[in-house]
């Protein structure tokens, strides 16, 4: 898979036998709707979780295309930080953060980012996040 | 071995020639029907002969390159899966062939399997990713040695040729209905024509078009018709080469328990496949337009032979379970037995495995397919390096570990 | 004329004679290769072995008898001679080997080792490719064999010193089970 910002291949990063896309270049991060689902498998937070990452912004930022279906993506809110938005596939095919937007997510420590999805992109990136 | 193989060239032999004069005839009828019985008839005979002629030399020496690339295989190496190689070449050995077979990996999630290839000495055997990912051992080994089996009783050349066969007719009659069609009839060419042959030449174009309708189904009950004897008959060989039925029965209730169907297959490969991998939609269709034979009555026949693995325990098997007296293994292949027990001593792990790890298998597998390199990171994070990756380093992001990058 | 006839019947008859020893000829270069098949797929599995046990060292400390008696095992293998020699050392060095993965069960880390793993996949087809080239080889032998008994074979054997090869026998403790019959 390309690099949706910097057209580079992408390497997969795989832990606990859930993997993520991972660009070594911009270090922008693809999660798959399908490995969301593996991650939110029987977990409590499963709604709040997909609740949280579906709410559309209004907002003139440059729009990148999906990785896989090749189509614009949809900007999307976070609930975690209003100003944070991400970019999620119309087809539902995933979500595509860039290198910043995952660190503001995690770092702003007051939130609740205690759920699978969050935990483990916390998890791998554990090195990159105790540097910055 | 041997009375096997001949009876098998010699139906191949005889449906070669069916097919050939179920082709002629279209072309006769056909020619006839637009230039006139007498030099029309001629020429469409010359037509339909050249074509046959083409395909089957390009089947010949192109064949199993193109079915294998429209099936979109891809020949791997036994890094990329060492199981594969591993129970390839122990089923080269065991059915004592002088070379070892192509291998082929198809990256698609529906589990299946197709052996091709003109000789046994010039030979390739493809499985899907899926088929690797859900089986273990012994029922790969199964599923193998059902392809070597095709291999070693000449079934490959003979689907390749007929598969040739088949679309020849089915282009030539799709080619002949449509152009009826959209030309609205044939008025015109009658009225250019004297009127006395127009009462002849509309009969003449009447029977043009049942056969035109009729050659495909003809040609393709006949290939049926042999086709599915000779699934049996791989059954029955590959269980006398691994001397396990239990192997191949479980693989293919695996495989027929799956859901999903192969994209990259078609009709004309369709009946290559150890099962048929287009799933039907709706209504079924009898029994007779089938390629493969009942699949749950396969792995019936192959668990009532209850562990032995002689050709005699296979024939009563089957007669025990289709209730029928029919021979479909010839007498003299039925005498040989095997003595010696040789066992393989596979290491079966029970431990199901999960949704998840199953997953993981089946992409790392498509991904090794693919050439991607795989690290693992002492921290325990695994990193799957895409081929065109410029960098010889990646630095691990979970631990911060230089890790250097194996270039495939 | 006599003398002539004579002449020709001799001939014919050391026309036969020779054929005779050729077919016997070409199947003891049968059994040989069939043989070096077996050989090949021994000696593989003589080479895994130093391997395996280096891997699996650190995980059981508990085994030591265990892998000493593969470690024997397989010198012994590797210095028996004739083919009746070799038989025998393998079918304990399978036993050893077949020991070793009851005991196997008892260390799950070892299990999830990718490195045990992959070399235990290729113990298992070496296994397999043993048996399977035993068979052809047992194969040959007892047509060889065959041909060394029967007239008028048997006198050109007799004359020519060809001696009856041995079969192959191992035994085999690690059967793979046979399920029930199910409908």
């Amino acid at each position: 898979m390309k690099c949706p910002v910097c057209k580079e291949p992408m390497i997969v990063l795989e832990l606990n036998q859930v993997e993520i896309d991972y660009c070594h270049q911009c270090e922008g991060i693809w999660l798959d709707s399908g490995e969301l689902d593996l991650l939110l498998e029987g977990s409590k937070d499963k709604e709040n979780v997909i609740a949280s990452l579906s709410k559309k912004a209004n907002i003139n930022e440059k729009k990148i295309k999906c990785p896989l279906c090749r189509k614009k993506m949809d900007k999307i809110k976070t609930d975690y930080i209003e100003t944070i938005i991400l970019d999620k596939c119309v087809k539902g095919e995933g979500l595509w953060f860039n290198k910043n937007e995952l660190h503001k997510v995690l770092l702003a420590g007051n939130l609740n980012t205690n759920n699978p999805v969050f935990q483990q992109l916390k998890s791998i990136f554990e090195y990159k996040f105790k540097k910055n | 071995m041997w009375e096997l193989i001949k009876a098998n060239q010699r139906k191949s032999q005889i449906l070669f020639v069916m097919m050939g004069l179920c082709l002629i005839t279209l072309g006769y009828l056909i020619g006839s029907a637009y230039f006139g019985a007498a030099e029309g008839g001629l020429i469409g005979i010359l037509l339909a002969t050249i074509l046959w002629l083409a395909l089957s030399l390009v089947s010949y020496f192109a064949g199993s390159s193109i079915i294998l690339s429209v099936s979109n295989a891809k020949e791997v190496t036994p890094e990329v899966h060492s199981q594969l190689f591993n129970v390839v070449e122990e089923m080269k050995i065991a059915a004592g062939l002088s070379k070892m077979p192509k291998v082929y990996i198809i990256n698609a999630e529906a589990p299946n399997a197709f052996a091709t290839g003109n000789s046994p000495e010039n030979c390739a055997i493809a499985v899907t990713a899926g088929l690797l990912a859900k089986l273990n051992r012994d029922e790969l080994q199964g599923v193998v040695a059902h392809e070597v089996s095709h291999i070693t009783n000449r079934d490959i050349r003979f689907v390749t040729f007929a598969g040739v066969m088949i679309g020849a007719i089915v282009l030539i009659s799709d080619l002949f209905l449509r152009g009826f069609f959209y030309s609205g009839g044939s008025s015109k060419r009658y009225n250019n024509k004297s009127s006395g042959g127009g009462q002849a030449q509309l009969i003449i174009f009447v029977f043009a078009i049942l056969f035109a309708i009729l050659a495909p189904i003809l040609a393709r009950l006949l290939y049926f018709a042999i086709s599915r004897k000779r699934e049996y008959l791989a059954d029955a060989s590959a269980t006398r080469l691994t001397r396990y039925p239990e192997g191949l029965a479980s693989a293919l209730e695996k495989i027929s328990q799956s859901s999903e169907e192969l994209p990259t297959a078609n009709k004309v490969t369709a009946p290559m496949y150890i099962i048929n991998p287009l799933k039907r939609k709706g209504m079924k269709i009898s029994d007779l337009t089938s390629t493969h034979p009942p699949i749950s009555e396969r792995i019936r026949i192959l668990r009532s032979m209850a562990g032995n693995y002689n050709y005699q325990d296979y024939q009563k098997a089957y007669s025990n379970v289709k209730r029928t007296t029919a021979k479909i293994i010839p007498d003299s292949e039925l005498a040989k037995v095997i003595t010696h027990v040789p066992v393989a001593s596979a290491i079966t792990r029970s431990t199901p495995i999960s949704a998840k790890a199953h997953q993981r298998n089946l992409g790392d597998i498509m991904m090794a397919v693919n050439n991607y390199s795989f690290i693992k990171c002492d921290c325990g994070l695994k990193m799957k390096i895409p081929p065109g990756f410029a960098k010889k380093e990646v630095i691990c992001p979970k631990c911060g570990k230089m890790n250097h990058v194996i270039s495939s | 004329m006599a003398f002539i006839i004579i002449l020709l019947i001799i001939a014919v008859i050391v026309f036969y004679l020779i054929s005779i020893y050729n077919s016997l000829i070409r199947l003891r270069n049968q059994v040989k290769n069939a043989w070096s098949q077996i050989d090949v797929q021994l000696k593989r599995r003589h080479d895994l072995i130093p391997n395996l046990i280096e891997t699996v060292k650190g995980y059981m400390h508990h085994e030591r008898e265990t892998l000493e008696s593969i470690t024997n095992a397989r010198s012994h293998a590797i210095s028996a001679k004739t083919v009746t020699e070799k038989a025998g050392a393998e079918s304990v060095l399978s036993e050893a080997l077949g020991k070793f993965n009851l005991v196997v069960e008892n260390y799950p880390d070892l299990k999830a080792n990718q490195n045990f793993l992959a070399l235990q996949e290729e113990l298992t087809s070496t296994e397999n490719r043993i048996s399977f080239s035993r068979q052809s080889y047992n194969d040959q032998v007892l047509f060889y064999n065959n041909k060394i008994e029967m007239f008028p074979s048997n006198i050109i054997a007799g004359m020519f010193n060809f001696i009856k090869e041995v079969f192959f026998e191992l035994e085999n403790k690690t059967e793979r089970e046979v399920p029930k019959v199910r409908f």
